[in-house]
């Protein structure tokens, strides 16, 4: 499995170091959209409106949901885009079993995006001369985010491998992404907080938020709400995955395109 | 090493049933290259796939080495696979690095799979062209480089699913070569080619189908020797009009580079010379049977080549 994760590992750099336009016109456009964003507010609120905690809250979410559309294509489109180019059955030809190659690929990728997760967070950071915290424990939250990301990738994928051309149905989920990531699950009461705590994503990246721009510091009973969250999103796109390969072996759908 | 018995597998679509495979039974014995042949949508390539586990079957079985790739993944240690066309292999990255990496994939160590990449390189004539990207390589090179990384894990069994198609003749050589040496090595071949000459040249065994179903199965040199002297050929001075052309394949004959062409008793020659009345005829001679005249007469139609 190491030498599985290394060459997986070391195919994500080679290719992002032999394409470095793709690469960082990919970080240059998530750059410039967020300080589109960020000088079109204060256009509109006019030069005499301060931004505070909402403008902590809005780079945070902003960071998290370029981390999380990351997850989420990092299997869902690489899968669509191995079964145009015809790989996905050379894929399928593994040992290894295809479901561990693709989670064993999202995860040696994973670490690259945290790089460039990181450079972006710090790059809007200086542009809008903000301060966040980073306590240690945001890595709980990040870890419930993640795994809750990798699940709806996983269910994508599902779909990926029956439906094929499913790139206008993942356009569409970022503006979804966008809305779990930023949603304030953290401010709803009643009925609206347990449907919070049901939404992939939204519970983690609540925390998160109170992490790193309020000070606060982790709640045990939320952490293991945003726990079960991560791992049953995990579980259903696992379950829906193995379903939708099944059926693609069964009506010859994999090398199809 | 390879076992298939009774082989079935119906696609469904939208109420339309389409029986793919019905019943086939194939085996390939280590060192040995079974020629799988049949025109397009006989069934080859579904055969092929549910071998590799990669659709599922309806019925029967598949035993590689005593086990069977579509429930155990381990058996797919044992098998290496080129698909039809140049969908094998990672367009971006070059040639080594798709041996180090697929060779990861099929289970080997990383340093092994360095070693054997070093071996690949040399032996299937691309050390020179090992730091290009693949898309830049010819499509000689490419299929060469598809057949390494199929066989770069030494599996008992390659499955190839012409592996010649859209070469130059040179380029069809130097793979079908390829191919030769790796089956002297004691490796089993499952190949599947519309080319018959190459299957005539390079398979011990012959595997005819058609909508699915074996026509017709044994050794190179048996089937070649079963039917031949019973081919003949008709020369024309003259083009054949329609009507005579389907009159032909309705008796079994066949068009090849624009001679008729049958194989079978004297009676039916005479019938399809009545047929050909009053066309001028140029020539009727006795041809030596070949894979070619094998094939148009057991699946009928024309020849392309």
């Amino acid at each position: 499995m190491l030498d599985l994760f290394s060459a997986e590992l070391r195919r994500s750099l080679t290719l992002a170091r032999r394409y470095p336009v793709e690469f960082l016109s990919g970080v240059a456009l998530l750059v410039i959209t967020f300080y589109a964003i960020f000088l079109g507010a204060r256009y509109v609120s006019g030069p005499l409106v301060q931004f505070g905690k909402e403008l902590d809250a809005l780079i945070v979410g902003y960071c998290l949901w370029s981390l999380v559309l990351f997850a989420v294509n990092s299997i869902a489109s690489s899968l669509q885009s191995e079964a145009m180019t015809g790989t996905l059955e050379q894929v399928y030809l593994s040992p290894f079993g295809a479901l561990r190659v693709i989670l064993t690929r999202a995860l040696a990728g994973l670490g690259l995006n945290l790089v460039i997760t990181v450079l972006l967070l710090v790059t809007l950071m200086l542009l809008t001369g903000r301060t966040l915290s980073f306590p240690v424990t945001l890595v709980i939250p990040l870890l419930t985010v993640l795994l809750a990301a990798y699940g709806l990738g996983l269910l994508m994928a599902g779909f990926a491998l029956l439906a094929k051309r499913v790139g206008q149905f993942l356009r569409l989920g970022q503006f979804l992404l966008l809305f779990l990531v930023v949603a304030p699950v953290e401010t709803f009461s009643g009925p609206a907080k347990l449907i919070g705590y049901l939404l992939p994503v939204a519970p983690g990246a609540g925390m998160l938020r109170g992490l790193m721009t309020q000070g606060q510091t982790l709640d045990p009973e939320t952490v293991a709400l945003a726990f079960l969250n991560g791992v049953a999103y995990f579980v259903l796109g696992l379950m829906v995955y193995r379903r939708a390969e099944r059926e693609a072996r069964s009506r010859g759908l994999l090398g199809q395109y | 090493m390879l076992q298939v018995l009774s082989l079935r597998k119906t696609f469904r679509s939208k109420g339309d049933e389409v029986e793919a495979v019905r019943g086939i039974d194939l085996e390939v014995g280590a060192g040995e290259v079974l020629g799988f042949l049949g025109p397009n949508g006989a069934g080859k390539t579904t055969t092929i796939k549910m071998i590799a586990g990669l659709i599922r079957r309806d019925g029967g079985s598949v035993r590689l080495a005593g086990r069977d790739p579509e429930a155990d993944r381990h058996a797919l240690a044992d098998l290496g696979v080129v698909l039809e066309g140049n969908r094998n292999l990672y367009w971006r990255l070059t040639a080594r690095e798709n041996l180090e990496y697929f060779g990861v994939l099929r289970g080997l160590s990383r340093t092994v799979a360095r070693q054997r990449t070093a071996e690949l390189l040399a032996r299937f004539d691309l050390a020179s062209r090992r730091d290009d990207p693949v898309r830049i390589l010819s499509r000689g090179m490419q299929q060469r480089l598809a057949l390494a990384v199929a066989w770069l894990h030494r599996p008992r069994l390659l499955l190839l699913d012409e592996p010649t198609l859209g070469l130059d003749p040179g380029a069809a050589e130097v793979v079908k070569k390829l191919i030769q040496e790796i089956v002297e090595e004691g490796h089993a071949v499952l190949l599947t080619t519309h080319q018959m000459g190459v299957a005539e040249e390079i398979a011990q065994r012959i595997a005819i189908i058609n909508y699915g179903q074996i026509l017709t199965q044994g050794g190179t040199a048996e089937l070649l020797r079963r039917f031949s002297g019973e081919t003949w050929r008709v020369t024309l001075e003259e083009a054949l009009d329609e009507s005579r052309r389907q009159r032909v394949l309705e008796l079994g004959g066949w068009l090849s580079n624009g001679h008729v062409e049958f194989m079978g008793s004297a009676d039916g020659l005479y019938r399809l010379l009545d047929t050909l009345r009053p066309l001028p005829i140029a020539k009727v001679e006795r041809d030596q049977s070949n894979l070619n005249g094998i094939f148009l007469k057991l699946v009928g139609g024309e020849a392309d080549a």
